[in-house]
């Protein structure tokens, strides 16, 4: 049950020597809304991920999944009125579940941090935007006023952003899309956080300043060496720019593995079926897809939840939760029948 | 040849800013056809004009200057428009936000019949045959928009569309709201339709795997040229314009080994449309940017196949990058990684999809 285990094998530990230490551990996480009737909604179980310094896993699935409540109960901010009820998140040696608000207040920003989609929501347009990332490091840092501004300046330089001097004046409404998304990047890595979450960070992008800010986060990861969760509904984005991808299915991760493992050999069969309606295929869809789905609810809760989808459900997968076993090192797949090759 | 059913000729359409002289130049001078049963994909960045063509083409917009003619008659001069009506329609964006929430879905699809004093007897019947094409059951007619998923919403908004039997649907970024999934089967649904039907669409959209599916041509704007246009297929395969091969290089498909590999990259974004250069559009962003880019505008050069490219370096670009169909390969790879089967499970499976697993094999390019 526990994706930890493989992951010393992974390749992001072969290519990048680190030591085996994960940056940040989570173990059998669980977030529940509660429900005015009866018992409490689960939107996430069994969560299980480990990310080593400089690692980039990705986390894909489609909208209600559960994707934004993870990052979210990551940061200890779950949204209202879940709660995280069981498991933990340990970042660099202690448990952040465990942690006073007061103490994971100062950790978000600093060492945690988090970039979001709609950059204009993010931003207030009352204030330059140089303004805004400089109170940051400010605030978390405890460094001067002068200090501050040469470290933004510093950050606007390093997403890329032409004249910097000058755009450090501007205000938020004077940038394009994909100049705002840089801005709320360089708030999110201005105190070099150890662990950066990006929530569907590109995904109002067009393709060309996309492909630019992916390669900047990227660099940036690399360089200060975080950790970074990229959270997306495009796949394709995780073929690559990821070392791991994750994916994640009514609240639990289905299949967790190295990136070439994934996509060479996905083994589950919503994985499968998902990729396969990237192809552009009818016929590859229509084969792992199961026609006019009634979604049936499982008796005591049991059995894997994706059954009433999968073409290859049998009996065994109503009445028992499906394992989560290790096909090769790192992939790690919760089906009883994974396709292997 | 049959005679295009849509031809654009020369289309401009400035909007002046109000409280100053300036004036945002959204489309300068597109030319293109689309001809029966045929898809026409338009793609390019945000900001390139894409969805101002498409809502000149339906009337919703007067262009400043050029042609719209369908069916070889003018559609821009407004006595004509109402001949029009209902044979060129629109598919939106977001569905959720282009159904009135307070009206039930069965109102929402026969709307447009009202507009046409289409009879009630037989608007009822329209209906039905309408949502039954795009796969609904008819007990979701007395359902609101907010009782149905994202996918089931877009196929409301599909049935709409086509219930006045238009001859050309212009869809506007008709996926991009949806999860993968759901965008697969609404992709399906409208190559099933056009098969069926002969419609012709044009495509709008920014998702240029989508597009290279979908499309038999295609065309790609930036800041409201089109800088290149021919076959899909060949266009995606050997673009020769240096903005087509930027674009193209920055799609990731869901395959780490395969990527578009090449030597032009673009830098920066796209320039403002309220001051365009002089010369070529793209001059500051082209890696392979010459003294004459700057100074004039490439004329259309028409090359072999209906392909026509504005790029007065289009022969090196060309010679730069070999050959290769990326999208081709991708796919071919998918069938080979994903097109497994075990044996020993698929018959008994209590899931198992019925006959119609393998119908429609070979059908799909």
């Amino acid at each position: 049950m526990n994706a930890l285990a493989g992951e010393a094998n992974g390749p992001a530990n072969s290519v990048r020597e680190t030591s085996a230490v994960p940056l940040l551990a989570v173990r059998g996480l669980r977030v529940e809304f509660p429900a005015a009737m009866g018992p409490n909604k689960v939107v996430l179980q069994d969560i299980s991920l480990s990310l080593l310094p400089g690692e980039i896993i990705g986390v894909v699935g489609e909208s209600g999944a559960g994707k934004t409540t993870l990052a979210r109960s990551l940061l200890g901010l779950p949204p209202v009125p879940s709660r995280v009820t069981a498991g933990e998140i340990v970042f660099r040696g202690s448990d952040l579940r465990k942690l006073k608000e007061s103490e994971l207040q100062r950790m978000r920003g600093k060492d945690l941090s988090m970039v979001v989609p709609n950059p204009r929501g993010e931003l207030n347009p009352l204030l330059t935007i140089g303004r805004q990332i400089a109170t940051i490091a400010q605030v978390h840092l405890s460094i001067g006023r002068k200090e501050a501004r040469e470290k933004a300046l510093d950050m606007l330089k390093a997403v890329q952003i032409p004249d910097p001097t000058r755009r450090f004046d501007a205000y938020p409404h004077e940038l394009s899309g994909g100049m705002a998304q840089r801005v709320v990047i360089a708030m999110a890595l201005v105190c070099s956080p150890g662990f950066v979450i990006s929530d569907d960070a590109t995904s109002g992008l067009d393709v060309t300043v996309q492909a630019q800010i992916l390669d900047l986060m990227r660099t940036l990861a690399e360089k200060q060496r975080s950790a970074m969760l990229f959270i997306t509904r495009d796949v394709g984005i995780t073929a690559h720019f990821c070392d791991r991808v994750a994916v994640i299915y009514a609240g639990q991760i289905m299949e967790v593995a190295p990136r070439q493992a994934f996509f060479f050999a996905p083994s589950h069969p919503y994985t499968i079926m998902l990729l396969a309606a990237f192809s552009h295929s009818a016929d590859l869809r229509r084969r792992w897809t199961v026609p006019d789905v009634r979604r049936r609810a499982l008796p005591g809760g049991r059995g894997c939840s994706y059954v009433d989808r999968c073409p290859l459900a049998q009996g065994k997968c109503r009445t028992e939760d499906p394992p989560f076993v290790e096909l090769t090192p790192g992939h790690f797949s919760r089906c009883h029948f994974p396709v292997v090759r | 040849m049959t005679a295009p059913l849509l031809e654009v000729t020369e289309l401009y359409k400035r909007f002046p800013i109000p409280g100053s002289r300036a004036v945002v130049q959204a489309v300068n001078g597109v030319s293109f056809e689309i001809r029966p049963g045929e898809t026409l994909g338009l793609v390019g960045e945000s900001g390139s004009g894409k969805t101002t063509v498409g809502r000149c083409i339906l009337g919703l917009l007067t262009p400043s200057n050029g042609s719209v003619r369908f069916q070889g008659r003018d559609v821009t001069l407004g006595k004509r428009r109402s001949e029009l009506r209902g044979k060129i329609q629109l598919v939106f964006q977001e569905p959720s936000e282009c159904l009135d929430p307070r009206q039930r879905i069965g109102n929402s699809v026969e709307e447009p019949l009202i507009a046409l004093d289409v009879r009630r007897s037989e608007r009822r019947a329209r209906v039905l045959e309408s949502i039954d094409m795009v796969g609904l059951d008819e007990s979701m007619l007395r359902l609101y928009p907010a009782e149905l998923s994202a996918g089931q919403q877009q196929r409301v908004g599909i049935a709409r569309a086509m219930i006045t039997r238009p001859q050309l649907v212009v869809l506007d970024e008709p996926t991009s709201a949806l999860d993968p999934t759901a965008r697969a089967e609404i992709i399906e649904l409208l190559q099933k339709i056009q098969a069926e039907l002969g419609t012709s669409y044009l495509f709008i959209s920014h998702d240029l795997s989508t597009v290279r599916f979908v499309s038999h041509r295609v065309a790609v704007m930036y800041l409201g040229m089109i800088v290149e246009q021919g076959d899909a297929a060949e266009v995606f395969a050997q673009p020769v314009h240096p903005y087509s091969v930027g674009l193209l290089s920055a799609v990731l498909l869901p395959n780490p080994d395969i990527k578009y590999e090449t030597v032009v990259s673009l830098k920066g974004e796209i320039p403002s449309p309220i001051n365009l250069p002089a010369g070529c559009y793209l001059a500051s962003r082209c890696p392979l940017v010459v003294d004459r880019c700057r100074a004039e505008m490439p004329p259309a050069e028409k090359l072999d196949g209906g392909h026509v490219v504005h790029c007065f370096r289009h022969r090196e670009v060309q010679a730069l990058d070999s050959t290769t169909d990326t999208f081709t390969r991708f796919q071919q790879e998918a069938r080979r990684i994903l097109g497994v089967v075990p044996a020993e499970l698929a018959p008994e499976s209590a899931n198992a999809p019925s006959a119609t697993r393998h119908e429609t094999e070979g059908r799909q390019s």
